[in-house]
């Protein structure tokens, strides 16, 4: 892992982005994009070291194209990108968690007939194959899902809801969900059973 | 160079906003490779990914950016700006085409 630029030079760096300099963004890049992703990825041991690259390249970009988004007096820079990356890197996860659920959710559920006859008919159409995902996914949980058990929940408890009713049971989709892969795999699976337990107690109520 | 910053300016060549953009647009026009490109820029090839990460000469201040570029890089300013002249001109007339390939034809006269 790099070390991190001090803060004058991150200031000049930054002082020649705002003015238009046209080699600053390849200094930035050069100063920070090692030492960003080199700290992603260590304090991300469970993540997938490209994702916390990307999460890197996609806040030096942003800092890059929007340099007056950063302001000096409240952060030093490292500080501000990382809290950047941390949040980039939020979002892939999220994105991630969502596309495995529905993938989740066509292995899972069981299929009408009619619904499996398309699906194996379509099933070289990867289009097609999500799009009959949702549409199943939906109405298994429109059929069997008390009135009101989803309003007002967080969307991370929405992903939870969607993995449990599909009868997932691995920790990880639960903690991507919920965004806490970063968190050791015992607070991960503690943290995972609350949520599971509150959102079950939940649609107990809903079903008296 | 770190492979990090090769994948990012890997990442951007299709970015206007980038060096990157014109210097591949440039290679593909004349069907070379990273190795000729830095030799007709007169740089090492491993100085292309942080000259790609550079933000391309603005229009209004085309020269001076080119010089600064170049300066820093101790490349070429006159074939560093016939690059990105090369790759604006094949841009504008790529956005010209028709989908059958060929330049469209001017208008003669003002739509209705």
């Amino acid at each position: 892992m790099g070390d991190w630029p001090p803060q004058a030079e991150a200031m000049a760096i930054w002082h020649r982005l705002v003015d238009g300099d046209p080699v600053a963004p390849s200094d930035l890049a050069v100063a920070y994009l090692d030492p960003l992703a080199g700290w992603l990825t260590a304090s991300s041991p469970a993540i997938d070291p490209a994702l916390c690259q990307t999460a890197a390249e996609d806040a030096i970009l942003a800092l890059i194209t929007r340099p007056e988004a950063y302001h000096p007096e409240r952060a030093a820079l490292d500080t501000y990108l990382r809290v950047a990356a941390r949040g980039d890197l939020k979002n892939a996860i999220d994105a991630e968690t969502r596309r495995r659920s529905r993938t989740a959710a066509i292995d899972a559920v069981e299929l009408s007939p009619a619904v499996r006859n398309r699906l194996h008919d379509d099933d070289a159409d990867p289009a097609r194959i999500v799009e009959l995902a949702e549409t199943v996914r939906e109405r298994v949980g429109q059929a069997a899902l008390p009135a009101g058990v989803s309003e007002g929940l967080s969307a991370g408890d929405r992903e939870v809801l969607a993995l449990m009713r599909v009868r997932e049971r691995r920790t990880e989709l639960y903690a991507r969900a919920m965004g806490i892969l970063h968190l050791p795999i015992d607070e991960q699976r503690r943290q995972v059973k609350r949520a599971k337990d509150r959102l079950n107690k939940r649609l107990e109520r809903a079903r008296e | 160079m770190s492979d990090r910053i090769a994948h990012l300016a890997d990442r951007v060549r299709a970015d206007p906003f980038f060096l990157a953009s014109a210097l591949d647009v440039y290679a593909r026009s004349e069907g070379i490779g990273d190795a000729a490109l830095a030799e007709r820029l007169g740089c090492e090839v491993e100085t292309l990914a942080r000259l790609a990460l550079c933000r391309r000469p603005a229009a209004e201040r085309f020269l001076a950016d080119v010089e600064a570029i170049a300066e820093r890089f101790g490349i070429d300013a006159t074939e560093l700006a016939a690059v990105v002249r090369r790759a604006d001109v094949l841009e504008v007339l790529s956005r010209g085409m028709g989908a059958s390939g060929t330049l469209m034809a001017a208008r003669d006269r003002e739509e209705s």
